[in-house]
């Protein structure tokens, strides 16, 4: 097995036990912490994959941002709350759940599907790229890339997520903002 | 496999120099702030109180770990250390020399602002794992402080990046020195290429650098918990933010934490903006001091020196103003760092289109 492979499926299975602890644990903010985990082990997977550009700002947005504010809102919430979510009784298999699990058994399936279908090596895209050498060197520079891409080919899923983002800005700024004296 | 062995000592390496540069850190500090209080500071232990921070550490190295029994024992232990390992993984990209850098990476400045992110997380850790008012209530603000700064910090560090048009520190040091692949200009208008030196740094080549500079330099101040912004660890509020409970080679870890941060901010302003391991001498004519003082080793010794100029800056501050209440904090980082972070972008791309 080469150095590669070996640090995919010790990647790999970091993320998943990870993950399942963070669904199976009864200590909220254990399973917080262990997210973060989760998230770098996913950071390390697109590394490998020469996405080094997405694993950092997956480490940037996720671990800086919306993990450092999911325990923002876990430690200002009431203790009444917490111990509600703690308290509840956890059968693994309920009437309540059968749509997540019709979900997450469909979902499966399709994948399973494609993972025996696809046929990787012989998709024609994939021989055409192998053909011409048209593949990541490791020592690329991709940031140029994604730039040009993002205001050229890409320019209006960019300006939309960024309208998006200023609503949700400006809606922010509204509900936090003091209500004027009558 | 020999570059594995290679890469290992390069790791213990620079995992020991943090560990002595925080040594002798703290005894500066202690002497710089006696200096300014006009005391005399440690004496007794060594020469001049030289060996005093050695012994503390002994001191240190010696003590029980308590653990508070209501604390979450593993959140606990290790909070420290994910503290620490944050910093630390930020010194595996940076420059030290012409060629002289751990690790070259093509995103080595985005790769230092994602890692530092991670320090907020074990801060936090440590002060829910302690269990104690005083805490949480230090790592809630040391959170909420670091995540409003690193805007203005980040904002500043994209206007740099804007004028040099890469994110791997060793091409960025490049630039700003004779050893620029293409034409580097003062001020936007006097060609110094072969002149370098001092001329060439990038507050120089693009002036209101100087600004972003110091806008920089104060919110990394804040991002390194460092006075007028230690409310997180406010003693007179606090007893000692979120490292209250630590102790022995815990606390020691913190200690460290702290102290290699001053480093590594220090170390990133001076290689965005002082011209990084590039000479501050200009060659004149014949005389052709840039020449003569670039190298290897010589780009450790300036990048040296400048660093621990911006340490001792730092420290100055820390002995010389008051602290920042809360409030003034915020208002100081919304209000008037993050706006005029915004105008220097705008201008780092004007100048880039018309003066470059």
């Amino acid at each position: 097995m080469s150095m590669v492979q070996f640090l995919f499926y010790l990647m790999s299975f970091i993320a998943l036990a990870s993950a399942l602890f963070v669904a199976a644990t009864k200590n909220l903010v254990r399973s917080i912490f262990m997210f973060f985990i989760t998230l770098l082990a996913l950071a390390g997977l697109y590394v490998l994959a020469m996405a080094d550009f997405v694993a950092i700002t997956q480490v940037v947005i996720y671990v800086g941002g919306i993990l450092v504010l999911i325990l923002f809102a876990f430690m200002l919430s009431g203790k009444e709350n917490l111990n509600y979510i703690s308290e509840q009784q956890n059968k693994f298999i309920s009437i309540g759940k059968l749509p997540a699990i019709l979900l997450a058994v469909l979902f499966l399936i399709v994948l399973v599907n494609v993972a025996i279908n696809i046929h990787p090596d012989s998709l024609p895209w994939i021989q055409k790229s192998v053909a011409y050498k048209n593949y990541i060197q490791p020592d690329a520079a991709m940031t140029e890339n994604i730039g040009v891409n993002l205001m050229t080919r890409y320019l209006l899923p960019f300006e939309a997520i960024s309208i998006l983002l200023m609503i949700a800005l400006v809606g922010a700024a509204h509900l936090s903002r003091k209500e004027a004296k009558p | 496999m020999n570059f594995y062995i290679t890469y290992f000592i390069v790791a213990i390496g620079l995992f020991g120099f943090s560990a002595i540069f925080a040594l002798f850190g703290v005894y500066a500090e202690r002497k710089v702030s006696a200096f300014i209080q006009d005391r005399l500071g440690p004496t007794e232990t060594g020469k001049f109180g030289s060996l005093q921070t050695v012994a503390d550490i002994l001191k240190m190295l010696q003590k029980e770990l308590i653990t508070p029994a209501a604390a979450d024992k593993l959140l606990f232990m290790m909070a420290p250390g994910i503290i620490f390992i944050a910093v630390y993984l930020g010194f595996a990209v940076l420059p030290w020399g012409p060629g002289l850098a751990p690790s070259s990476l093509n995103l080595g400045l985005y790769y230092i602002f994602a890692v530092l992110s991670i320090e907020t997380l074990g801060i936090l850790m440590a002060g829910w794992g302690s269990n104690n008012k005083f805490s949480i209530l230090g790592a809630m603000r040391s959170a909420a402080q670091i995540i409003s700064y690193e805007i203005p910090a980040g904002f500043a560090i994209i206007s740099v990046v804007m004028i040099a048009q890469s994110l791997n520190l060793q091409v960025i040091s490049a630039q700003q020195g004779i050893m620029a692949s293409e034409k580097i200009t003062f001020a936007g208008f006097w060609d110094v290429s072969h002149v370098g030196g001092i001329f060439a740094w990038n507050v120089f080549r693009a002036p209101h650098l100087l600004i972003t500079f110091v806008i920089y330099f104060i919110a990394s101040l804040a991002e390194s918990n460092r006075a007028p912004f230690d409310i997180p660890e406010a003693e007179s509020e606090l007893v000692a933010g979120f490292h209250t409970e630590y102790t022995g080679l815990r606390f020691a870890f913190v200690f460290l934490a702290e102290y290699s941060m001053m480093f590594l901010v220090s170390m990133i302003a001076v290689v965005l903006f002082l011209g990084a391991w590039n000479t501050p001498l200009p060659n004149i004519g014949a005389v052709q001091l840039a020449t003569w003082t670039t190298g290897a080793v010589w780009g450790i010794l300036w990048i040296a020196i400048k660093t621990l100029a911006l340490v001792g800056v730092q420290m100055w501050i820390r002995w010389t103003l008051p602290r920042f209440r809360v409030d003034q904090l915020m208002n100081f980082c919304w209000k008037v760092l993050t706006p005029t972070a915004f105008v220097c972008m705008l201008i780092s791309g004007l100048w880039r289109i018309f003066l470059m």
